[in-house]
């Protein structure tokens, strides 16, 4: 192994060691919380709606669920360990080490990556034990699923950066992050809502990234999935060339 | 001709705020030195240290750490510097074994080699009981024992101390001095920045005043007070940072006049 791949694998193996240390905090809530929403969602409110675009209703949020599992997680993962670390000052171990740019913003990126991963498998999992959850189109399933995990693992590297306080992280997450997932279509489809909340739903992005991942299992879109796979795709690599001008500048990390 | 371990020519770090940290600063250190860099608290000792390390962005000037440049090939550059930082940086998630072990780590050392790395700079440091420990448990002392075994790690030809021994006991100031003296005699060279002027005087071959920015004057203990027309390291000090009312020698003639 080169001293590059050594030094590229410590940079992501502490990154999963750490939220793999506190477990409890990084899978145990994130899976209770998902469990609570298939409960509530599912069970509650399902047992009313009964069906939706010919899909039983607990079949239907499953997918968005999984989604919004992998999307908090990878978020949650990156923007509390870059801002962490600052706050410590142990990034200045990383930033002085002969690691490049690019290597540390792939590692932060894939620790938060492999969490969400981790909690989506699980959320996965478990609800394929509760239902039949089907799996139609696993060529858009699978890079739906990555492009959403990396796209927030990047939006978590960006906030954890630019972030100076706890506040910064829990002002994205809450007033953003959260409106946006829970507005995009989790619990409803937009076609079933009124005026101007239908057009409101289709100008959220993460509606479109929870179609692709929705038509993934179900096989149901209400939307283009090849120019909504093509969109997604185009925005990571934005925010990832973004994130990466930062890493190069030194922004917010090195005076 | 003795090779170079750092050269540093018209540096300077201007920050965003206006503020000028450093202005114009050039300071060659040989290999094998080891060198003291001295200052009052603001004059642009850590700056420097953090331009060096690329923990800082130079506004203008070079910086070479064994020939290679600090910024165009801040790889090799990075890969032949140690730091032990002033204040102690140590991730609290990780135990004191696996902040050596992600070190070495990050400077490509391949997993049998750091492993005996680990071992070996756990038992210098007498951190072998604590090595399952976490950081944020372990007391002020042994932190920079860890903090010094860390910038150990990758074996860098210099190594950079910046106020290794502020606020620590006074065994464990004689063991760092010890240690750090005999790695100095075995090749490594030493950036040491210290507020104890007996500290310098005892370990540096070579010292330099820097104030407000610019280095002041460097040479020998001897030819730095000779420069200020002075009998001791203390005298020239307070000579560069204009308190000379507070020399020792001075308070001493006084009262045996």
């Amino acid at each position: 192994m080169s001293a590059a791949q050594i030094r590229f694998l410590t940079l992501w193996r502490r990154e999963v060691n750490r939220f793999m240390k506190i477990k409890k905090q990084t899978l145990g809530a994130p899976l209770l919380e998902t469990f609570l929403y298939i409960s509530v969602f599912g069970a509650a409110l399902g047992s009313r709606i009964k069906e939706l675009h010919g899909f039983e209703y607990i079949i239907f949020v499953i997918p968005g669920l999984i989604m919004m599992a992998w999307a908090t997680n990878a978020f949650a993962n990156n923007s509390s360990s870059i801002l962490q670390q600052k706050f410590q000052g142990a990034i200045h171990d990383q930033l002085s080490s002969p690691a490049s740019p690019l290597e540390l913003l792939l590692a932060f990126c894939l620790g938060g990556f492999m969490r969400g991963l981790l909690v989506a498998a699980l959320t996965f999992v478990a609800a394929s034990i509760l239902v039949d959850l089907p799996v139609e189109h696993i060529l858009v399933l699978i890079p739906a699923l990555f492009l959403v995990g990396f796209f927030f693992a990047n939006l978590g590297v960006l906030i954890g950066v630019r972030a100076e306080q706890f506040d910064d992280v829990a002002l994205a997450q809450t007033f953003v992050l959260q409106p946006l997932i829970f507005l995009g279509g989790v619990f409803y489809s937009a076609a079933l809502l009124p005026q101007p909340f239908e057009t409101l739903t289709r100008l959220n992005p993460v509606y479109y990234m929870i179609g692709l991942v929705r038509y993934g299992f179900l096989g149901y879109s209400e939307s283009s999935v090849a120019v909504a796979l093509l969109a997604l795709t185009g925005a990571t690599a934005a925010l990832f060339l973004f994130n990466l001008r930062l890493f190069s500048s030194g922004y917010r990390l090195r005076s | 001709m003795s090779e170079k371990a750092l050269q540093i020519e018209n540096l300077v770090k201007r920050y965003p705020t206006g503020v000028e940290a450093l202005r114009s600063v050039s300071l060659d250190i040989e290999s094998g030195d080891f060198f003291g860099l001295l200052g009052p608290n603001g004059a642009g000792k850590s700056t420097l240290i953090h331009c060096t390390t690329g923990l800082a962005q130079p506004t203008s000037g070079t910086i070479e750490v064994y020939g290679h440049d600090a910024i165009k090939n801040y790889a090799e550059a990075r890969q032949a510097v140690g730091l032990a930082p002033q204040e102690p940086n140590l991730d609290w998630f990780l135990t004191v074994e696996e902040t050596l072990e992600y070190h070495a780590g990050y400077f490509g050392m391949p997993k049998r080699e750091r492993r005996e790395r680990v071992g070996e700079l756990l038992e210098i440091f007498s951190l072998v009981e604590k090595r399952d420990e976490r950081t944020r448990t372990l007391s002020g002392g042994m932190k920079r024992r860890l903090l010094l075994a860390r910038a150990l790690m990758h074996k860098p030809p210099l190594l950079i101390l910046d106020e290794p021994t502020a606020g620590v006991d006074i065994e464990l100031r004689l063991e760092l001095w010890h240690y750090v003296q005999r790695i100095n005699q075995e090749g490594t060279t030493i950036l040491l920045t210290t507020h104890y002027l007996e500290e310098a005087e005892q370990l540096c071959n070579r010292i330099a005043f820097i104030n407000d920015g610019q280095i002041a004057a460097q040479g020998s203990s001897a030819e730095l007070a000779r420069d200020y027309g002075v009998n001791s390291l203390e005298d020239a000090y307070l000579e560069l940072v204009g308190r000379k009312e507070l020399s020792r020698s001075r308070a001493e003639e006084l009262a045996s006049s």
